[in-house]
């Protein structure tokens, strides 16, 4: 039998990783927010955070967290061009479409890279506070794994911010919701496009450089990261960003939960269930209200 | 005027059927020119990538319905044939019949879910299924031998390396004639009009009596069946396989990119993107070794095709060839006067009232009709 | 049946509605419209913008399912049907941007539309000798024949507009819904339509024509019914609809 202080665990787990999960998961509903691209090299550049997280500790020897000092704008400006440079070649009609084929493509490409220069070798950050864990209420919980939720919980935090209070975060929100009538009230929605591009794959630099506290990484891992990533923003719908996170957190904690009777690899299982059960019963998902659709 | 034109078609079918023949002689005596048994088993994946080119193409081309993930098919025909074989004693051939009748039920009710949704969530539920079913094969290891792999032995333990290597090039020739076959008769029927008029546009073609649900099935069931026929030949031919190597999203991607790049109207596109892209992987594998700069490769050329050729790489060309050498006929709405008045006299004999007129054209707008009325 | 009164009673055997509801979040677009089409004549479905006549449309065709409610077609219940089997029940419709095949020929582009004979028939040509001189021939009656070799995306959006009524033709409907046929084209071409319109309505077949275009509406239409919020609020002949103080009161919103 499993024992309720086991299950405490499993749920607090699940919740940091569906912290994680969320702010991933934001960034992939702005891609298709704004301009309906479905991006699958999300999760490589996720990837590719990590390893340049690793990467600059292990050269500097500095906390990995600093590395986002650089690689979060530097990401945020790889997101506008992709947006002025690929997107917008793009014939309209199947934009969608398309952008997964070409956004796969940027995908296979980062890992080939990362497997060029770094190989296939596993990699690990380690750091003094690796090991490091605190009690809460009964529950061991890893420094390292707090600090990733608190991380995301912030950029989440922050994303809620500048979508809710400022004239940008307005823009953007007018962009996704209606192009056209964003334009008549004089945005400039190819220019908030980019941006709203920009901030998403910013997020991707604070989820991998976050990651990167923690997981083992190696170039092929983002396809773990993508089923996952694709069935909760399908599950949740495509509506508001909220919408994605609560799939999020409910995916995240299942996830967790299922982990003690399953095992890691059939706990995965659950997120292409959720998927398929969405496509069955509900395409549109669940939790994106009026503004969800179908791709 | 007429026997002219009848007369230049005929001569078209005929050097059409000549270069059909060349070809095939030329393919089928690959194995003998091949200088060694490394080049003649590279020929046999190529031989093997165009099949599988082939067999996504009876869906993808023709519906539109892109499927990155028709690695599942391939890995459950290689894993079918191969845990028939060692597991059930199935003769190898009869192991790869059932292994694709198998698949092909299967391919049903996997389609049902995954036809409800359209355009990119089609392509993420594709890529979901390989997953999954890569997740399955490696874990359930006391079946499929998870990561250790499973050994499927050869039909033919008595023939030497070479021999066997050209026995299999020949049957994978022969699968990919059969593909080539059900994708030739498809494309001039009246599923092939419907299934491309639901590529055009769905909506319309179900408004006009299409049922295309069950056109979209039939098409992914048939593909489906192709591709795990590839993927059990294969099983019989390496002998090894891997859940990684079999149901990988890779392999799905070098089949969305050899016939986007060859040209998924064609009925030999997706050969000429497998010739291509077959050859740039074996290049790469040598020059390169083991790095990972073949997916690098990959990722570009399917980055080139979707942005600047995504009909293929054939009218791309001729796109080219057209604009820098015949920079006239580019321009198809040029009409001359003389045609136009024509036109407008054609048109007025044929309908009292007067021609439309319609906003942005001429009442028969093109300079194509002219050629059409020609040929009447 | 009972004998003709002066006020011929309206025909039963074609195309109603039964209390038809669609909500859209909190927006009731369809509110319980009960509505009975003449068979045989040119009914005109009019109404100010956001009254709902093309949710009605779609709901009718089965491009959305409704919430509640029938849809009858010669006394069959065909509410929520697919659109392929609202077709072969023998109602074609237009689109309202008219849609048509871009990279087909408009010759393929009717052919489309034939109707199939058998399942083995599937595998067969569809350019059989019948089912071509069918298509050229509503082609000729449309007035595009000569273009029939021409891929459809090169044509004028007015062509094109004749290209999907052809389309539409060549199924062989007996009820025949246009989705607004005089938007963005010139007014030969709307003569031209509201001809073949007439045409088509003499040799028997039933037309439901949704429309803004008053003039066509009033000089086409046998039967007018006039849709506000959701609902059907007046039906009569084009003459009496024209003077009803309800439908001027939709119209102006007082």
């Amino acid at each position: 039998m499993i024992s309720g202080s086991l299950l405490f665990q499993s749920l607090i787990l699940g919740v940091l990783l569906g912290g994680l999960y969320a702010l991933l998961a934001a960034g992939l509903t702005l891609y298709f927010g704004v301009m309906r691209v479905v991006m699958i090299a999300h999760s490589a550049f996720l990837i590719l955070a990590a390893y340049l997280a690793w990467y600059f500790h292990r050269q500097t020897g500095l906390d990995p967290l600093l590395s986002m000092v650089v690689t979060a704008p530097l990401f945020f400006v790889i997101g506008v061009a992709m947006q002025r440079l690929l997107i917008t070649r793009l014939r309209p009609a199947t934009r969608t479409m398309m952008s997964v084929l070409l956004t796969f493509a940027i995908a296979i490409g980062i890992e080939g890279l990362l497997g060029y220069v770094f190989t296939g070798t596993h990699r690990r950050t380690q750091l003094s506070y690796s090991g490091a864990s605190f009690e809460l209420f009964g529950a061991r919980v890893a420094v390292v794994k707090l600090i990733a939720f608190g991380l995301a919980a912030a950029a989440l935090g922050g994303l809620f911010l500048l979508l809710r209070k400022t004239t940008f975060g307005q823009a953007l929100r007018a962009t996704m919701q209606h192009k056209e009538a964003a334009e008549l009230a004089g945005i400039d929605t190819d220019r908030v496009a980019g941006y709203g591009f920009g901030i998403g794959l910013a997020t991707a630099a604070v989820g991998g450089t976050a990651m990167a506290l923690d997981v083992t990484i190696y170039p092929s891992l983002h396809w773990h990261w993508i089923g996952p990533l694709m069935a909760i923003i399908v599950v949740g719908g495509l509506g508001s960003v909220p919408g994605a996170a609560i799939a999020a957190m409910l995916l995240g904690v299942t996830q967790s939960l299922l982990q003690l009777p399953l095992g890691t690899t059939w706990a995965q299982t659950i997120f292409y269930l959720a998927l398929f059960a969405t496509l069955v019963f509900r395409p549109q998902g669940f939790f994106g209200g009026r503004l969800a659709q179908r791709f | 005027m007429r026997s002219g034109s009848e007369s230049r078609r005929r001569i078209g079918t005929l050097a059409r059927l000549l270069a059909l023949a060349i070809g095939t002689a030329l393919v089928l005596s690959f194995p003998q020119v091949a200088p060694n048994p490394y080049v003649l088993s590279a020929g046999v994946v190529i031989v093997n990538y165009a099949v599988l080119a082939t067999s996504w193409n009876l869906v993808g081309g023709f519906t539109g319905y892109i499927s990155l993930g028709h690695g599942a098919y391939l890995g459950l025909g290689a894993y079918g044939t191969g845990l028939l074989v060692t597991r059930a004693d199935v003769p190898s051939f009869v192991a790869l019949v059932i292994a694709a009748a198998i698949v092909a039920v299967l391919a049903i009710p996997i389609g049902i879910a995954s036809l409800r949704v359209r355009g990119a969530s089609f392509v993420i539920v594709s890529i979901a299924l390989v997953l999954i079913l890569l997740l399955v094969f490696q874990s359930w290891a006391s079946f499929t031998g998870g990561s250790n792999g499973l050994v499927v032995p050869r039909p033919f333990p008595g023939l030497r390396r070479p021999e066997h290597h050209m026995v299999f090039f020949y049957l994978f020739c022969a699968l990919l004639a059969l593909a080539l076959l059900a994708w030739w008769i498809i494309d001039r029927s009246r599923f092939g009009l419907g299934l491309k008029a639901i590529r055009e546009d769905e909506d319309k073609a179900q408004a006009l009596g299409t049922p295309t649900f069950a056109y979209k099935l039939a098409a992914f069931v048939v593909s489906a069946t192709f591709t795990a026929l590839g993927g059990g030949m294969y099983a019989l031919w390496f002998g090894d396989l891997d859940p990684i190597f079999q149901f990988s999203i890779l392999t799905g991607a070098y089949m969305v990119l050899m016939a986007l790049l060859g040209g998924v109207r064609h009925l030999f596109g997706p050969v000429l993107g497998a010739l291509v892209v077959g050859y740039a992987l074996e290049y790469f594998k040598l020059e390169y070794g083991d790095t990972q700069l073949h997916l690098v490769a990959t990722g570009v050329l399917l980055g080139l095709v979707v942005l600047f050729m995504p009909d293929g790489v054939i009218p791309a060309v001729a796109d080219l060839y057209a604009r820098f050498f015949k920079p006239q006929a580019a321009s198809i709405r040029e009409v001359s006067t003389a045609e136009l008045l024509a036109q407008r006299a054609a048109e007025a004999g044929a309908q009292p009232g007067g021609g439309d007129g319609g906003p942005g054209g001429e009442p028969g707008g093109t300079s194509v009709p002219t050629s059409a009325e020609a040929k009447r | 049946m009972t004998a003709a009164t002066t006020s011929s009673p309206p025909v039963t055997d074609g195309l109603r509605t039964v209390g038809l509801t669609k909500t859209f979040g909190g927006v009731t677009a369809v509110d319980a419209a009960t509505v009975t089409f003449q068979h045989g004549k040119v009914n005109a479905l009019i109404g100010p913008n956001g009254s709902g006549k093309t949710t009605f449309f779609n709901c009718v065709t089965g491009m959305i399912k409704p919430d509640s409610g029938r849809v009858t077609y010669r006394g069959r219940d065909i509410t929520g049907h697919a659109p392929h089997r609202i077709a072969k029940a023998g109602i074609g419709r237009s689109f309202q941007l008219c849609r048509i095949f871009p990279r087909m020929t408009v010759l393929e582009n009717v052919l489309v539309a034939a109707r199939r004979t058998s399942l083995g028939a599937l595998l067969g040509s569809p350019r059989g000798r019948a089912e071509v001189d069918r298509a050229r021939g509503w082609l000729t009656r449309v007035g595009i024949e000569h273009l029939a070799d021409v891929e459809a995306r090169n044509l004028s959006y007015g062509q094109q507009k004749l290209l999907e009524l052809a389309g539409v033709l060549m199924g062989d409907p007996e009820t025949i819904l246009l989705d607004e046929p005089a938007g963005g084209v010139n007014p030969a071409l709307i003569e031209r339509i509201g001809t073949l319109v007439r045409q088509l309505n003499a040799e028997g077949r039933t037309f439901l024509i949704v429309e803004h275009n008053m003039d066509m509406v009033m000089s086409l239409s046998d039967h007018v019914i006039v849709f506000d919020r959701g609902r059907p609020i007046a039906e009569g002949p084009p003459s009496v609809i024209r003077s009803d103080p309800r439908v001027l009161e939709a119209y102006l919103g007082v």
